[in-house]
Parts: structure tokens; sequence; C-alpha cells
């Protein structure tokens, strides 16, 4: 349907049963720690509070958020969502948001619950919740930084997560084709998917993810702080205070697991994806033609990772573990600028969290 | 919409605006109402899927589902969709309609991926296009691919959503093993959602009604940012006031809810769930 | 009728977040079969009340019994002492959309004889006595979305009719009823106080007081209890009302003459009325002004 970003909603028949099913299988560990978590957090108190933000996530999706110059989208909400409720929370929320929309109104294919949830409801929280965080570094609730962090966390959560999509797609025509080499699923090999997925989230609806992000967080500063803390508070005020640095820390390293988790199953390899699985090799595997137009492409996204030279190392899943590395140390370092630029561009008072 | 609301006021024709945030963000809201009333409309008609117990459809769908997913015959997963057809007419769904919602929705997605495919996928040349473009036969088979498995999957989904009161959805998820707390959970997301649609549609229509012409685009950025914060306020009081009336009527952190289900098996629930895993097993078979 | 107390209220304080005042000084006490209303301008406390007389907020000064026992979050730990108060005492909140929170009407109303573990037939059978009494079968299978303002406010009620309490609390329970959705609703008080109910009804609605309660509490803005007594006694006192903004310097008509009048603002301000506080405040405390 029109009312969410499309995009990301991936549809059934664009990747796998196989595929499906490992991500549904990834996701789960988030649903039980998300489940556990609340159980033994807030108790009861959890069933409305996640129903309602489960229903506020929904509704966030049919904003219609205009850019400047014109261009207008959507955003999933999951940056703003780990922002109030802590990225635990926020998976189920979320996830039960995207259950809704691909059962009862078609968006995102019900085999693909699992595909979704874990894009738009793991990654995509958890990503933007890290850098919120180590970009606020447990600046007072009212302080700029936060917004800063809510935007940078939110576009590069969304960016990452078309990332994983992406990825999603690009490998399906490797595994899976018909006899006459026909794929069977989404048809673009990684250096197709990756470019046409991310650049334009880059460009659009990352944009409006850390947009909304940002300006929730700044109308909350004005009018109403306490949610803002609550993503502080109940993850055990006691705990928070004992370790605030290390707790913040520790959302990164969450985030960062999530990206290598992912690894191993090939379903990720930022940057240089299709390096490895490079046109010519794709030629030579009889699977793909890739036009001029896409193979300048190809090359312009691969420059900047030319130095990388991945074929020399000639193991393939070394080589995934190598470029699953670089991707995380590419956003550990975006988010650590950012924290350089805003820590001096702040002056420090009012440094202790409450 | 924004038309039929006021048709008495002179609107010259050239200066018709570009719709504004408030506009698309109505429309959308009003489409998934209207969506929703549709559905529990045709959920109460007569029927042949109408009539079977929820547990059988949901299972059934996921059988299809699969079977659609797994096919690697084109004309197998036709012949699913061309099954979802009958369904929806055996089920008094207007076919116009089930046919035209799921092939409306499919270029905002499917059609943007799947026309390219026709002509950069390698293989023989099956037409000659301008502009040096050729469609080739591999090309064709993976646009065809993509097409149909989508819209015979939706078509799935949209059978059980126009046939199955959703309440009786959630119910029946009990047979996938899912949690009676979850589906708790589930209910009350979906009956707050209407709550928290109707409370932005009227916080939207009430700012458009006081804006004269057009916000610029800061200004409606701003608008997202406090009616989303609204929203957020709100929703987060309506859960600790839900939570204390669920309180005050016995609910513990540790009670059960159990299910309040009541469907029984009849002998013709039986005997189409053993009829859609024949045809699930067929098509896997067939298409393999 | 027995003369048990059902609560009792001694200095009673509550405080939002230990700090954002809701009530103070407030000593009372209600006696089981009694129709009591609470009568108070918005934000004086009276949602406040109803939620410490249920046991879901906690005094933060003073002491709340019901049936003796004092209400502590402590009490309601224990899951016996919980499922006693909570099969006796049930809330209709002011806002159906929070005290509707289920799929479907049916569900609703089964929500809290299944929190109570009552058998399925026993859930089963209150359920349709419920729907007979509310006249709301139809409704049944109805999603709490799709009703309206009067079959919303009937199913809130229905939803604790299941209950089978021996108190209602009502919040502002005339909210958004047309005229004969609130004589039907001042009708149904009327049948739980004859089968011997006690009913407490949280209204700034002086014009169902009558009908509702023979004994009325009023707060005033200062969350304090500014007088208790007699319905017809705090009816006929304007001074009062007016000073704890439940009436206002109102047009009417005067009868003889059939002019138009407005009065002056010219009464005196709240604080020259003695508390109830401490005292078992009668309406000594009213006539005093």
């Amino acid at each position: 349907m029109l009312n969410s970003p499309a995009y990301m909603h991936i549809p059934d028949g664009y990747l796998s049963p196989l595929t499906s099913l490992i991500l549904f299988i990834l996701v789960l560990p988030f649903w039980y720690r998300g489940v556990r978590g609340l159980r033994r957090r807030i108790n009861a108190r959890n069933v409305p509070l996640i129903a309602l933000m489960a229903a506020f996530s929904f509704i966030i999706m049919m904003f219609n958020v205009p850019l400047p110059g014109g261009t207008t989208g959507h955003a999933v909400a999951g940056a703003l969502v780990a922002i109030v409720l802590g990225p635990d929370i926020a998976v189920i929320a979320i996830s039960i948001a995207l259950i809704i929309q691909a059962i009862f109104f078609g968006d995102g294919g019900i085999l693909q619950i699992g595909a979704n949830c874990f894009n738009m409801a793991v990654v995509l929280p958890y990503i933007s919740y890290a850098i919120y965080r180590l970009i606020a570094a447990g600046r007072p609730i009212t302080s700029r930084r936060r917004v800063v962090g809510a935007a940078v966390g939110g576009w590069i959560g969304l960016t990452v997560a078309a990332f994983f999509a992406a990825v999603e797609f690009g490998i399906q025509p490797i595994f899976w084709h018909a006899a006459d080499g026909a794929p069977l699923y989404a048809p673009y090999s990684l250096s197709v998917a990756i470019p046409a997925m991310v650049i334009p989230h880059m460009l659009i609806a990352s944009v409006i993810e850390g947009l909304v992000a940002a300006l929730v967080v700044l109308y909350l500063q004005r009018a109403n702080t306490p949610v803002l803390e609550m993503a502080e508070r109940p993850a055990g005020a006691v705990e928070a205070e004992a370790s605030g640095s290390v707790s913040r820390l520790r959302w990164l390293w969450v985030g960062l697991i999530i990206l290598v988790i992912a690894t191993p199953l090939g379903l990720l390899a930022p940057g240089t994806a299709w390096g490895e699985w490079s046109s010519s090799q794709l030629a030579n595997m009889g699977l793909m033609f890739i036009p001029h137009g896409m193979a300048a492409l190809e090359n312009l996204w691969g420059a900047p990772l030319a130095g990388y030279d991945l074929p020399a190392l000639g193991n393939t899943s070394l080589g995934y573990v190598l470029s699953a590395l670089v991707g995380v140390a590419l956003v550990a370092i975006i988010a650590w600028l950012f924290t350089r630029l805003f820590a001096s561009a702040q002056p420090h008072e009012g440094q202790k969290e409450q | 919409m924004t038309s039929r609301a006021e048709p008495a006021l002179p609107q010259p024709a050239s200066v018709r605006r570009r719709n504004g945030m408030v506009e698309r963000t109505l429309a959308g809201i009003s489409q998934a109402m209207e969506h929703a009333l549709f559905a529990e409309e045709t959920a109460r008609r007569a029927g042949l899927l109408q009539a079977l117990d929820p547990r059988v459809k949901v299972l059934a769908m996921l059988a299809l589902l699969i079977a659609v997913a797994l096919s690697r015959s084109l004309a197998v997963i036709a012949g699913l969709y061309a099954v979802t057809l009958a369904l929806a007419w055996a089920s008094a769904i207007p076919l116009g309609f089930f046919i035209k919602r799921v092939w409306l929705f499919l270029p905002f997605f499917t059609g943007v991926i799947a026309l390219p495919a026709l002509f950069i996928t390698p293989g023989p040349p099956l037409a000659q296009l301008p502009l040096g473009l050729a469609i080739t036969r591999a090309g064709a088979t993976t646009a065809l691919f993509l097409l149909l498995r989508v819209s015979t999957s939706v078509s799935l989904a949209a059978l059980l959503i126009f046939t199955t009161p959703w309440n009786d959805v959630l119910k029946a998820l009990g047979v996938l093993r899912v949690p009676d707390a979850v589906i708790l959970i589930f209910g009350m997301t979906y009956r707050y959602i209407y709550l928290l649609l109707r409370t932005a549609n009227d916080m939207f229509l009430s700012r458009k009604s006081r804006v004269v012409g057009r916000l610029s685009g800061a200004e409606e950025r701003r608008m997202i940012g406090a009616s989303a914060g609204v929203l957020l306020g709100k929703s987060l009081h309506l859960s600790s006031e839900v939570y204390l009336a669920m309180q005050s009527r016995g609910y513990r952190s540790h009670s059960h809810t159990p299910s309040v289900a009541t469907f029984v098996m009849r002998r013709r629930d039986w005997a189409a769930l053993f009829i859609a895993a024949l045809i699930a097993a067929a098509a896997i078979v067939l298409g393999r | 009728m027995n003369n048990e107390t059902v609560f009792e209220l001694r200095d009673v304080a509550y405080a939002y977040e230990g700090k954002q005042t809701a009530l103070e000084h407030v000593s009372l006490s209600i006696q089981a079969g009694e129709r009591v209303a609470v009568l108070g301008s918005n934000g004086s406390g009276k949602s406040t009340l109803l939620k410490l007389l249920d046991g879901l907020y906690f005094a933060t000064h003073g002491v709340i019994r019901a049936y003796g026992q004092q209400l502590t979050e402590a009490a309601f730990d224990d899951d016996a002492f919980n499922f006693a108060f909570r099969r006796r005492v049930g809330l209709v909140f002011q806002d159906t959309d929070v005290q509707l929170f289920s799929p479907s009407v049916w569900e609703e109303m089964a929500f809290a004889p299944m929190q109570l573990a009552l058998g399925r037939q026993e859930v089963e059978a209150r359920v349709d006595d419920a729907l007979r009494a509310l006249r709301i079968e139809k409704l049944r299978d109805r999603a709490p979305h799709r009703l309206s303002g009067g079959e919303k406010r009937r199913v809130a009620l229905a939803s604790v009719l299941t209950l089978q309490p021996e108190v209602w609390l009502l919040d502002e329970p005339t909210t958004g009823l047309d005229p004969r959705s609130q004589s039907w609703l001042i009708d149904f008080i009327a049948e739980q106080g004859q089968a011997g109910k006690t009913v407490i009804t949280a209204t700034h609605d002086l014009s169902i007081v009558d009908a509702i309660a023979e004994r009325v509490f009023v707060f005033d803005e200062s969350h304090h209890l500014a007088a208790q007594g007699a319905a017809g006694d705090i009816l006929a006192d304007n001074g009062l009302l007016l000073a704890c903004n439940l009436s206002h310097a109102h047009r009417h008509r005067h009868a003889e003459t059939g002019e138009e009048h407005t009065h002056p603002h010219s009464h005196p301000p709240a604080h020259t009325h003695q508390h109830a506080a401490g005292s078992q405040g009668s309406t000594a405390d009213v006539q005093s002004h």
C-alpha cells in the first residue's frame, strides 16, 4: 500500500524461503531478549506499553514527511522508538507494527516477516540507539547533542538496514535460478542491489528517519522531557548510574555485534561485497550480465576500497569477515567523529546525567 | 478527498497546488481506515472461506505461501493464483476489486524491480526494442516469476483478511504456538491503532482548518515533530492508564490470560485443511 | 442495609511522583450500601480519590482502609488479598478508550472474570447476563473502536458488571452521553443502589447529583475536602458550589418576572471555608458559610 516506506518492506517472492527462514531464526533471540527484558524490568505494565508503542510506530509510519527540495517519504520510526524505549523494547514494538502491516495491510510479505523485522526492527533500532547514546554522551536530556544523535542515529541506522536488505536481495541470484539461468527471486546482483538500495536511502528515506527522530526529540526537549528520560531510567536506574559510560559503550557493542553475527551467513559484506562477487566472476558463473552503466557504477562504488585487496586473500569467508570488520569500523569511526565534533562544539556544563 | 470536502469553493484549475504533507497523511489515514472497514464488511458476508475455521485458513494460507515461494515453475504459480481468484469469487469478494487491489499496488515495488530485469538478464533475445534494448527470455521469466509470486502471495494474505475478522485471525495464531500474552498485545495494538489514527486525523484536520495557504517545508517539518511528539506523549499516558484499568479488573504481572478462542473443527474444516494441504503438496512437487 | 464500613480514609494525601499534590488532608468514611457523589471541578482530585479507593494509587500520607484492611502496595502483592479486593470493588474509568482495551466487546466483558480465574462456563454465563442486563446483546462481537459514545459507556459498565462488584466506583460516567443515555445511566445507578451495592460516583455534573447520591463530598481546587453532607443540603449551598468552581455566576430566568439575570461574581473565595479534614465533617462546615 501507499502508506508506508514500501522500499524497505520486502514482499513475498523476493527472497528464497531459505533466506527468509535464516533471517527469521536470526530475529528470534532478539524477540526473546526483548520479551525477557520486559518481564524483568517493568513487568505487567509492559503489555499496554508495548501495545501503545506498536500502535504509535504504526501511525508514525503513515506520516508523510517533506524533505527540502520537494521529495516526501515515510519514516520507519525505529530510531525514534529506540531512543524513547530503549532498543530491546523497540524491537518488540516495531516488530508488532510490521507484522500487523504484513498480515492486515499486505505491506511486506508474510513469509518475509523475519527478514523485515530483522532489517527494520533489529538492525535499525540497535544501530540508531548505539549511535544516539554515543553522540549524546550522557549529556543532559535537553542537550543539543541529543538532537544531533537522534538525527545521525536514524540516518545511519536506516542506511545500514537498507544495506542489509540489499545484501539479502543481492545474494538471491547467486544461489537460486531456474534451469535457463533466469533468477527465481530478486534478480539483481549485489553490485546492482547495494547501490540501488543504499544510495537512495542515504539521500531520502534515511534522511527522513533521522529527521523524524530529531524533530521529535527536539519537541520532547521543549515539551515533555520525562519521556526522553524513560529509556535511561527503567533500564535499571542503579545499573545506569553505576556505569554511565560503560552502558553507553555496551549499546554500541550490541549494535556492532549484530553486524558481525550476520557475517558468516554471507548476509553482510560492506563496501566490497560486489568486489567479491564482481561482475566478471558472476559472468564466469554464468549468472549475471551487468550492463555498462551498472559496471561503471560498480567501479565508482568500489573505488574507495580499491586498496582493500580482497582477491589476493583468495578466501571467501575470510573476505566476508574482513569486509564486515571494515563496515563495522566505518560505522564506529563515523560515530566517533561526530562525538568529537560535538564534544568540542558543546560547552561542558552539566556533564552529569540525572 | 480534499476536492470532495470543499465542492462549493471556486478553485482555479491552474493554481492546483501540490498536495501538502497534511493532505497526503490524511489521505493515507483514510485509506487505511477504508481498507479496514471494507475487510470487516467482507468478513461478515456469507461465503466459502467465511464459513471456515480461522485456524484452518491461517494454516492453509501458510502452506500455500510456502508452495508459492518454493515453486520453480511459472505454470504452477499461475495455477495457484487462479485458485486464489476462485476462492475470492466463492467468498463473495468482488473479483474486480480483488484483482485491482493486488495489481495496482504491485508497480510500487515490483514493477520498478521487474521491469529492468526484462532487459538486463542475460539470455537469447525474445524481442528487439528500440534504443538497442532487448527483452531476453530469461529476463521475461524472471520478471514473470517476481510478478506472479508477489501477486499470488499478496492475494493469499488478502483472502485471509477479507474473510476473517481480525480478532479471529489473532485467536487463530494460537495454533502457531504464539503465546497468549503476545496475542493479547496484538489485539490491544490493533485496537489502539484506531484510536491513534483518529487522534492523528483530528490533529491534522484541525491544523488544516487553521492554515490558510500552504505551509513551507520547514513549517511542515516542525509540525511533524510536534504532532508526533504529542502523539507519543498521549500513547505513553494512555498505556499507563490502560495498565491501571487492567489492574483494576484483576490483571497481574504473572496472571495468565487464557485464550478465549472457542473454535470447533467441523467436518468441512477438516476437508478444507486436507484439500489445502493437497494443493500445496501438489504445487511443491510439480513446481520442483 | 448493614452498617459495615467499606472505606475509611484518615488524613490522606496523594502527590504524583511525590511532587504534584492531587489530594491533601482527606478524611472520610463510606458505609456499605450508600450511594455517594464526589463533587469537584476538573483537577480537584476526584479521579485520584477513586484510584486510591481502588488500590491503584497508594496514599503518600495517611491511611486508607477498605473493609477494615489497609490498602498498601504490599497488601496487593498478596494474591489472595488482591483477588478478594478486585472481586468486590469495580472502577469504571472516565475515558472509555482506557477502559475498553480488548479487541471485542465479548472479550472486554470476559476480561475481569477470567483474571479472577472463574471457570469458562461461569464466565460465559456472567457475560451473557451482563449483555442482557445492559441490553447490548447486539454488540457482543463488535470491536470497541466501532462503537458510539453511548455504546462505549454501556460496554464499559458491562465490563465491570461481569465482576458483580459490591462497590462501584464511577468516574464521570455521564461524560459524552446524550440525555437519553444519561437518564438510562441514572436508572442503572439507582438499580445498583436498590440491590444493596455501594455506588461512589465522581462528577462535576450537578444536575444528576440528586438522582445518584444521598450523600455528597465536595472537593475544592486546592485539593481539599471542602464539605460533606446530604445531597440536598450541599446542592442548596450555592456559595460553596461557586467557591469550588462547580457552579458559575450563571444566567438564569427568574420565575416571577421572566427576566434574565447575570449574577455577579461576588462570592468569597474558597479558603474562607473550613476544611472538613480531621473532623468527621458535617453540614455544619457548610452552613458556616
